[in-house]
């Protein structure tokens, strides 16, 4: 279960330069197609970000699976473990909290070929 | 609905009764000597608005939390409820709280007038204390400007109602010269509302091509729609007000009414405009 430090938000109050956390890399890369499934998710963002939420959905699937834990601090780089993933087309969506409280969302499409 | 979509809705309302409740407050200062029974009804109704105002600013942590997950079931996540409350919204919701709360006080009270006023204070200050204006750089510079913006917004929206009541139910000449003590007072106040605007988006916008995105083509929207109200104001100054002192104030009466509600609808649109653009967009996007 998640286990967030509440207080990295008021420490990171008078250093915050730029309101907003962007997504500047992710691994798996948006586009990107892979030979076997990752072992885990690791997203860069361009200021220290408190990731709240992720899934992962696999296309034709109903429902995203949510996928934990998450890392218990903010961050530049976030990474959680994966799930072993069959092949097919993925979307990892993730909510993230930047400094000046703006949540801020996004995704990654990703596919893992047939073997 | 999502939980963005319900903090958008949230926040526009939460907004429409800040503004109707600070603009109360100050018209019932302006014109209480000129309209001592239309300013009794109209502090009923702002205390009201700051009430409702205080509920739906109740609601900004649990929906923060929401958001966070992304999904309602967050409300009930204690961990997100928790870095929710430590969010800078929890700090301007606050501060907010106790604004609308004052206000309320001081408008359904009486003779409080004093409280309304400082609860008015609180609740524009509030936004400074979030967002980009918390943490940018030239911060000094950008919160002064917000509370201008706010300020004058709220006085305008807020003086809406008051004044279509006066158009209905003063004599006309009454009502004519309250109309004109306000739009001269608002054609030097009003045109503020947009410098003060103008001005923060030069502060925030570092790159001419944010008004290609969303974040840009809201505030375009914004000017436009603010462009479009003062063509309104303009038809009620020099058009209406006139016809209601002079030949025809029946039909003066209606068409007043009917361009102060055009009025009102357009500044609730903005407030949404608004918060659609603060929950979801940045300069920097």
């Amino acid at each position: 279960m998640k286990r967030f430090r509440v207080p990295w938000l008021l420490a990171l109050w008078p250093l915050a330069a730029l309101a907003h956390a962007h997504l500047e890399q992710a691994e798996p890369a948006d586009g990107a197609t892979l030979s076997a499934s990752p072992p885990q998710f690791t997203l860069r963002f361009s200021q220290a970000a408190q990731l709240t939420a992720l899934s992962l959905q696999k296309q034709g699937q109903a429902q995203p699976q949510k996928l934990a834990p998450l890392p218990a601090t903010a961050g530049v780089q976030l990474r959680v473990a994966a799930p072993l993933l069959d092949p097919g087309s993925y979307e990892l969506r993730y909510r993230v909290v930047s400094a000046d409280g703006h949540i801020m969302t996004g995704s990654v499409h990703f596919t893992v070929a047939a073997r | 609905m999502t939980p963005d979509a319900a903090a958008v809705a949230e926040r526009s309302l939460a907004w429409l009764c800040v503004y109707q409740a600070v603009g109360v407050a100050l018209f019932t200062l302006l014109f209480a000597a000129q309209l001592p029974s239309m300013c009794a009804r109209a502090r009923r109704l702002g205390g009201i608005a700051a009430l409702g105002g205080a509920l739906l600013v109740l609601l900004q942590v649990p929906l923060t939390a929401a958001r966070m997950a992304g999904e309602f079931a967050g409300m009930r996540d204690a961990i997100l409820l928790r870095l929710a409350l430590h969010a800078s919204q929890a700090a301007a919701a606050a501060v907010l709280l106790s604004g609308l709360l004052l206000l309320a006080a001081g408008l359904l009270l009486r003779r409080a007038q004093p409280v309304a006023l400082l609860g008015a204070a609180l609740a524009v200050c509030a936004p400074t204390l979030t967002g980009h204006t918390s943490v940018h750089p030239q911060r000094l510079l950008l919160a002064p400007l917000l509370i201008v913006h706010v300020l004058i917004g709220a006085f305008w929206l807020g003086a809406l109602w008051p004044l279509s009541l006066t158009v209905r139910l003063e004599r006309a000449e009454v009502a004519a010269a309250v109309l004109q003590r306000f739009s001269k007072l608002a054609s030097w106040l009003v045109p503020c509302i947009a410098l003060a605007g103008l001005g923060m988006a030069y502060l925030l916008i570092k790159d001419k091509s944010v008004l290609e995105r969303p974040y840009g083509l809201i505030l375009l929207a914004k000017f436009a729609v603010f462009a479009l109200l003062m063509g309104l104001a303009a038809l009620n100054r020099w058009r209406f007000t006139p016809a209601l002192a002079a030949a025809a104030p029946t039909a003066a009466r209606t068409a007043l009414q009917r361009s102060i509600l055009a009025e009102y609808l357009l500044i609730a649109a903005v407030l949404v405009m608004t918060a659609t653009l603060t929950t979801f967009f940045s300069a920097e996007d």
